[in-house]
């Protein structure tokens, strides 16, 4: 009885003693380059989460530091990214990244320290592909480029009744994976694709190309590639006079996008998982949230850069410790109940055997320069 | 036939930047021998200057042009004076790297102060379009080329009319024997930097309403210059102008007829070609140099 009054009279001075400076988790983001646009946005939803936390009391009782790292959509700066946030800020989770290729590399180095990573927008198969079934070490809490091409393909061939459908990708990983499963389902599902053309991230002149498009006279056109590629095909396509339903791959859903195509946007379809109109009741909140802080409206990225955050740190809440071991066997089995802002109303972060949370995307459509669903 | 000429107009739109950028770049390397990797930067930061003084400062395009052309002038100014007067005495690889740096600091410096979010120049001229027969174009587009005819032209007579135009020359034929004539070597190099700098600058302002401005376009315009020198004889003026319509319209004519992923493909093919069979370029001369 003694022993038990004593250790519990003691633990609080040790745990109090032991350690009151914040935790720090780490972010690594396109912060500049390539996917710089996308990084910003995303790093809006780590912040906001890191924000909400700390004013809640943190976790554990301490605060929570967000160290960044710009990746610049690089592998290699992914790779020694990862290195410095577990080695020198030794942090239990990390929060990135937006390009697949750089997660696919950075990944396994994380594995190998046994610190789990939560995607920072990153939506390519083959990241969640490359974990090992019912040991995974990156954690995407939204269903993969698969499922994403599955809905869009739907739309296509259902929503907008395609039947000549033109294809455009940029030769990223990303591009590449989408446009080649749209084309195979589209074909499966009885559309025709016209035509595929592939681009180079950046390239910034596409007159002629969509001088032969309007030709063929499609009507549909699917562009994989990310925000600012495509913004200047459909504003290009615009001005070609080519008048077709344009619709986008994920990295098109921010407001980004809009400002930089303009009236041109008008019409423009996007599959998203998260919207400020979204029927997801948690969802809808964190965007009002978001809207009171930042005086603009959440978008898909802030949304999900604020799901793989508040996720990461109820998990350490949960694991009690700050360490990356604990925080994955959390992430594994005990998030099933936890709720997440993207998806339909009472989705959670209910993690598959490859690290994955299903659910339908939602097809939204620009009307008046804003998304509509 | 009609969509080929739409081609052809697409292509010398684009042939046209490429033009306006690479001669400045081959004025640089025929007069001073200095190869400029920071050119495309002039490119880029003509562009930025020209949309803040359109949108912060909100004075016409016309006078943001003017703007530009002081600017840039200014930028090739303080370029000489990295690249080109410490490095005078040392060989060609100092110079190179150097400008190698000038393009990494200037970058970065346009990172920081503009930011990675791609800007795009909104004007009223948007709105307009030209047709001329089967060939539609937006208005801005159509000033690309015309710009580019005027001031090439413009380069053209000063070179060869002009007591400045003289003085290029004579130092891009013989440094040693120029300076013995009486040329002041060290004001042409000024001139010949500014005015290339000011042409790259003058091309990024024109594609900003055109085309988006970030950071990073610099880097890729400049490795299309590059290809056009390359093709038009390091060096020629005329060369690159014709090269750089050249490159254009196969680019154009390339994602047009076969598949827009090749067109980076074609342009570097033909680099490879010249290369091993008119090293000189299309459009230069074999010079032997004793």
């Amino acid at each position: 009885m003694l022993s038990v009054l004593g250790g519990s009279l003691a633990a609080p001075t040790i745990v109090r003693a032991q350690d009151t400076s914040p935790i720090t988790i780490g972010g690594m983001l396109p912060l500049s380059g390539p996917g710089a646009i996308e990084g910003r946005q995303v790093l809006k939803g780590l912040e906001f989460a890191v924000k909400e936390a700390n004013e809640k009391g943190g976790a554990l009782g301490r605060q929570i530091k967000l160290v960044l790292e710009d990746d610049e959509s690089n592998s290699t700066k992914g790779v020694t990214a990862v290195r410095r946030l577990i080695e020198r800020e030794k942090v239990p989770f990390i929060v990135g990244t937006y390009p697949t290729a750089v997660v696919m590399a950075a990944m396994k180095v994380a594995a190998e320290y046994k610190v789990p990573m939560l995607s920072g927008g990153s939506t390519g198969a083959g990241a969640t592909d490359a974990n090992t079934p019912g040991d995974p070490w990156f954690f995407r809490c939204w269903p993969d480029s698969n499922a994403q091409g599955r809905d869009t393909a739907d739309a296509i061939l259902k929503r907008f009744n395609g039947t000549r459908i033109g294809i455009i990708h940029d030769t990223t990983n990303y591009g590449v994976t989408l446009a080649d499963q749209v084309t195979k389902l589209i074909t499966s599902g009885g559309g025709n694709v016209l035509t595929r053309d592939s681009f180079t991230l950046g390239e910034q002149d596409f007159s002629s190309m969509l001088t032969r498009l309007r030709g063929l006279k499609p009507d549909v056109l699917y562009v994989a590639g990310w925000a600012g590629d495509g913004a200047n095909i459909v504003r290009q396509a615009y001005e070609t006079g080519l008048r077709v339903q344009f619709i986008g791959s994920g990295s098109m859903q921010s407001d980004d996008f809009i400002r930089l195509a303009g009236p041109a946007a008008e019409g423009f379809a996007v599959a998203t998982q998260f919207e400020p109109t979204t029927p997801n009741a948690f969802g809808r909140a964190f965007g009002e949230r978001f809207k009171a802080a930042h005086k603009e409206e959440a978008n898909s990225l802030n949304a999900l850069g604020f799901d793989s955050t508040n996720i990461g740190i109820e998990a350490l809440r949960r694991a009690g410790k700050p360490d990356g071991l604990a925080i994955q066997g959390m992430l594994k089995t005990g998030m099933k109940d936890f709720k997440i802002v993207q998806g339909p109303d009472g989705q959670t972060a209910a993690f598959d055997e490859k690290g994955s949370v299903n659910y339908p995307f939602f097809i939204a459509i620009v009307k008046n320069g804003r998304r509509t669903l | 036939v009609d969509i080929f000429l739409q081609y052809l107009a697409n292509g010398i739109i684009i042939g046209s930047t490429y033009v306006l950028v690479a001669v400045g770049l081959t004025l640089i390397f025929g007069i001073l021998g200095v190869v400029n990797f920071a050119h495309g930067e002039f490119y880029m930061l003509g562009a930025y200057v020209g949309v803040m003084a359109v949108m912060f400062l909100g004075v016409p395009l016309f006078v943001a042009l003017i703007v530009v052309l002081g600017f840039s002038a200014l930028l090739g100014l303080g370029a000489e004076a990295v690249l080109h007067r410490p490095m005078r005495e040392r060989d060609a690889t100092s110079s190179i790297i150097a400008s190698f740096g000038l393009a990494v600091a200037l970058q970065n410096a346009a990172l920081l102060a503009f930011g990675p979010q791609p800007i795009l120049l909104r004007t009223e001229l948007a709105n307009i379009s030209v047709e001329l027969g089967p060939v539609f174009l937006p208005f801005q587009r159509v000033l690309i080329p015309i710009v580019m005819a005027v001031l090439i032209g413009l380069l053209y007579v000063v070179l060869r009319y002009t007591w400045i135009g003289w003085s290029l020359r004579a130092m891009s034929q013989h440094p040693t024997v120029a300076r013995l004539c009486g040329v002041r070597t060290s004001r042409v190099a000024i001139v010949t930097f500014m005015a290339g700098s000011a042409l790259a600058g003058v091309a990024g302002f024109l594609m900003s309403s055109v085309f988006m401005v970030h950071p990073l376009i610099g880097s890729m315009i400049v490795l299309k210059a590059f290809t056009v020198v390359i093709l038009g004889g390091m060096g020629s003026v005329t060369g690159a102008a014709l090269a750089g319509l050249l490159l254009g319209i196969t680019e154009s004519m390339t994602s047009g007829y076969l598949a827009n992923g090749l067109r980076d493909i074609v342009g570097f093919v033909f680099v490879i070609a010249a290369l091993l069979f008119r090293p000189q370029g299309l459009f230069g001369r074999a010079i032997e140099r004793s």
